[in-house]
């Protein structure tokens, strides 16, 4: 992906006692769209405010173009931003909010309707904010945001505020946008879906800290982490004890296939993370009773109650009853040390 | 029975109160002797003092506005903006005018900068000058009073505007390349319109309406308050109703005008609503800094309110040419309660301000009811007429309320109510209306209406949803609303000259009386009083 354009080097910021983030290392290549993905109070939204330069790191550099940018005020730094609540001027009309930050352009009206344009807006340039829906306010942010031709573009839980069926839309539309204009592009959000959708990278955080960066599928089949193995997609977690390298015992008589990065010897300790896609239902193995069935689009996802826990399984609608007692077999999962 | 259209009973006594008095008043203006004449509008036309008055009234209010905004505004960002030792207790400090009756604040003001206030001795003093260097007299001196007392308007409005201007905003603004004065101006101001266009309609309306100020250090400089007061007391009623009018129409203009001004609804609340934290000032000299001109500029704030209790000990005739009074007693106080002649007006005061506040209260209570409640047909007319004494000086009020209510006339509404001790209750109740019943509504439309519905569905009826729901949720509107209309009436001096009479003179009709015999001990002790019981229900008021 070539020489990083967007570089966090050990970024640390604490508020009041404790740490927002910390000592947190990333690289975005030009032209590429980071996810920052985590549950509330993760510090994904105080990284974005870090690199806006509304905030002013503790400890750490922020690198744009291998340029020094930590000391930059962020009117100077020319990172774009499209806020949670799109932060609109209400006083002012769309044509004016997104001209706002090309004042001093000879070719500002060419650029506010080019902009428009391509947030699909056009015409919209003396529409009044009060009289936009939600997904245009959130496009005219973005139109607002890009208009100064920012190196960086951020943006804060972009589709959090749409209702959920508008957000495919809105999604997939401001994917085609970012494409169009290839911009680096740093957004955050709580939703894996999100992050999956719209993210080249995923960087998973929690605590300030960060757990895992890598692209969807990195994630996904080969979790760092049991809290990236637990956040990113579903999945149950079982105890066990390491029966070889490549196998666990969940129970007696049930040894589950695993995969872990740890040097383990047998005996050790283990948590055991398996995806519903990675379990079937069988004659034999882990036995359990189906206490719930939830109808998917292919299959159905059935909650078995078994004696190491709840466990979600996806299987054909048809495999089993609510009430009827079935054995859980395993084709991989991950095994990460024990949370003592 | 036909259904009558809800409201109407209360439409009919707020415009029997409110508009009829003026409408008077305009009809007056144009008779003469009887009948029709344009007499006295012509006497006012050509009497060129009378331009000047009503210039002087303009001017000055709209210097006002400046003044107070000038001083008010930039104190507003200081306080919500930046963050630095005893940055709470001197934004408290700030409001303090604000609790100053204006009559008192004009005494205060005369024993602290006038040619013999405790400034002008220091200074002769000082520089060992014969007399004072300066009188504390004419457009000047009302200028000072006024930014005194009104900068608070714009200080409380902008910075309640300021704390719900929401970060993102700012941040938007810096983003996209705005340093701190672009997004100052293009940004912060243009979103705090709605509130300091508020803020100055309140400045100006105050200060046409001023009468305190005028009255005490206007000398020879005449503005339309004075002047109607003025012509009324040499008997030319005709020309004090014709002046009446002129000063009402120019309050209305003021209004429209300003109004016009003040664009749609509000828009500094958008988004969350979580105005950016306060900056903390790291370097030592700024923190300082901010600290000794924040404290400098409450202790200036504070000198008007120290020189009354100061000189309210004073005994009559023993400050003569010291620097400070050399004597000092309780007895301006004792005799004010010792002697039943000095007790009066304080006990009228209190009475009829207390009478004129259930009044308000009932009516607003009523216009809530039936407004917001009930959806009353006439709910816009009854909401109007409750804020119209709003946009008319106090002067004019006084001189419409004296016109009705001084004719024996049942049948088309007047009674003889003026020399006796019902009408200047009345008075205040008209003038307090717009205070009490904005904020009895605003709790009224806070109140959810679905709590009514509760309260039926688990079996109350009417009077007990009334008595157990919605008055104790009101409760703190009405309490506010009461309490504000109570130090309003208590500390009232502009319908009061007009309408007082011996028997029920009030306090400031007292303070000026002791002020004339240079009684200046027993007038400060009054003033005192007045401002530690108006204090007192404020207190009241505002507690949650």
């Amino acid at each position: 992906m070539g020489e990083p354009f967007l570089e966090l080097r050990g970024l640390t910021k604490h508020f009041t006692g404790h740490a927002a983030v910390q000592d947190l290392s990333l690289a975005v290549p030009r032209g590429a769209v980071l996810a920052l993905l985590g549950p509330s109070g993760s510090g994904k939204t105080t990284t974005l405010r870090l690199l806006a330069g509304f905030d002013r790191p503790d400890a750490g550099s922020i690198l744009v173009e291998g340029r020094d940018v930590t000391r930059l005020p962020s009117a100077a730094r020319r990172c774009g931003m499209v806020f949670q609540h799109y932060a609109l001027f209400p006083h002012l009309t769309v044509g004016e909010n997104v001209a706002f930050g090309i004042q001093q352009r000879p070719d500002r009206d060419e650029r506010v309707r080019t902009m428009l344009r391509l947030v699909d807006l056009a015409g919209f340039e003396r529409r009044t904010i009060d009289a936009l829906s939600g997904g245009q306010q959130q496009r005219v942010a973005l139109a607002r945001a890009l208009a100064p031709e920012p190196r960086v573009l951020l943006l804060d839980e972009p589709l959090s505020n749409l209702d959920p069926a508008l957000r495919e839309r809105t999604r997939r539309e401001l994917r085609a946008a970012l494409r169009a204009v290839g911009i680096t592009t740093v957004l955050v959000t709580h939703e894996q879906e999100e992050a999956f959708a719209l993210g080249d990278l995923i960087a998973v955080l929690r605590e300030g800290r960060l757990e895992q960066v890598g692209t969807g599928p990195d994630l996904y089949e080969r979790p760092a982490t049991q809290f990236v193995a637990t956040f990113v997609g579903r999945a149950s977690v079982v105890p066990g004890t390491m029966a070889d390298p490549t196998h666990a015992q969940v129970a007696p008589a049930v040894v589950w296939p695993v995969r872990t990065a740890l040097p383990v010897t047998p005996g050790t300790a283990v948590s055991v993370v398996v995806r519903p896609d990675a379990l079937r239902l069988a004659e034999a193995g882990l036995r359990g009773t189906v206490r719930d069935k939830r109808y998917l689009g292919g299959g159905a996802l059935f909650h078995v109650e078994t004696e190491v826990g709840r466990i979600e399984i996806e299987a054909p609608v048809a495999a089993a009853a609510v009430g009827a007692v079935v054995h859980v077999v395993a084709t991989t999962g991950h095994a990460f040390p024990a949370e003592s | 029975m036909t259904r009558r259209p809800r409201g109407i009973a209360l439409a009919l006594v707020l415009a029997w109160l409110v508009v009829y008095p003026l409408a008077l008043v305009t009809v007056d203006a144009l008779r003469d002797q009887g009948a029709w004449s344009f007499a006295h509008v012509q006497a006012f036309v050509r009497e060129p003092r009378e331009w000047q008055a009503l210039w002087a009234s303009v001017w000055i209010s709209v210097a006002s506005v400046a003044l107070a905004g000038a001083i008010g505004i930039p104190l507003a960002f200081v306080f919500e903006r930046l963050e630095f030792p005893g940055r709470r207790l001197l934004g408290a400090l700030v409001a303090l005018p604000a609790v100053l009756p204006p009559l008192v604040g004009v005494i205060a003001f005369l024993f602290l900068y006038g040619e013999s206030g405790f400034v002008a001795r220091t200074v002769t003093r000082l520089f060992g000058l014969a007399s004072a260097p300066w009188r504390l007299q004419g457009a000047g001196a009302i200028l000072l009073v006024h930014a005194y007392s009104m900068y608070v308007y714009f200080y409380l409005f902008a910075r309640a505007g300021l704390a719900r201007v929401d970060r993102s905003m700012l941040e938007a603004a810096e983003s996209l390349g705005a340093g701190r004065w672009d997004g100052l101006r293009r940004v912060t101001l243009p979103l705090l319109r709605p509130q300091l266009v508020a803020a100055a309609l309140l400045t100006f309306m105050t200060s046409l309406g001023s009468f305190s100020a005028p009255y005490v250090f206007g000398g020879g400089f005449r503005v339309m308050t004075t002047q109607i007061v003025a012509t009324k007391l040499n008997g030319d009623l005709g020309l004090a109703m014709v002046q009446t009018v002129a000063l009402a129409a120019v309050a209305l203009v003021g209004l429209a005008a300003l109004r016009r001004t003040q664009g749609g609804r509000s828009v500094a609340v958008v988004g969350k609503g979580t105005a950016p934290a306060a900056r903390e000032l790291h370097q030592p000299l700024a923190r300082w800094g901010a600290a000794v001109v924040g404290w400098a500029f409450a202790a200036v704030l504070l000198l008007p309110h120290a020189t009354l209790v100061l000189v309210s000990f004073v005994p009559i005739g023993t400050w003569t040419t010291e620097l400070f009074p050399p004597a000092y007693s309780l007895g301006n106080y004792g005799a004010l309660l010792r002697d039943p002649e000095r007790l009066r007006p304080l006990l009228n005061s209190v009475w009829m301000a207390a009478a004129a506040t259930v009044g308000t209260v009932v009516l607003a209570l009523w216009a809530g009811r039936l407004i917001v409640q009930r959806r009353a047909q006439f709910g816009r007319t009854i909401e109007t007429l409750t804020t119209v004494p709003w946009a008319v000086p106090g002067t004019v009020l006084a001189i419409a309320l004296a016109t009705v209510f001084s004719a024996r006339q049942p049948w088309i509404g007047r009674w003889v109510l003026v020399g006796t001790a019902a009408i200047l209750p009345l008075a205040y109740l008209v003038r307090n209306l717009p205070i009490t019943a904005g904020s009895v509504l605003a709790g009224f439309r806070q109140l959810d209406p679905s709590l009514d519905e509760a309260a039926a569905s688990l079996g109350a009826g009417r009077t007990r949803t009334l008595v157990r729901v919605t008055m104790p949720i009101l409760r703190p509107a009405i309490l506010a609303g009461a309490a504000l209309a109570f130090a309003t009436a208590l500390g009232d001096f502009v319908t009061s000259i007009v309408l007082y009479t011996f028997e029920t003179r009030p306090i400031s009709i007292e303070i000026l009386g002791a002020l004339r015999q240079f009684d200046l001990g027993t007038a400060a002790a009054y003033g005192v009083i007045l401002m530690l019981i108006s204090a007192a229900a404020m207190a009241v008021g505002t507690r949650r």
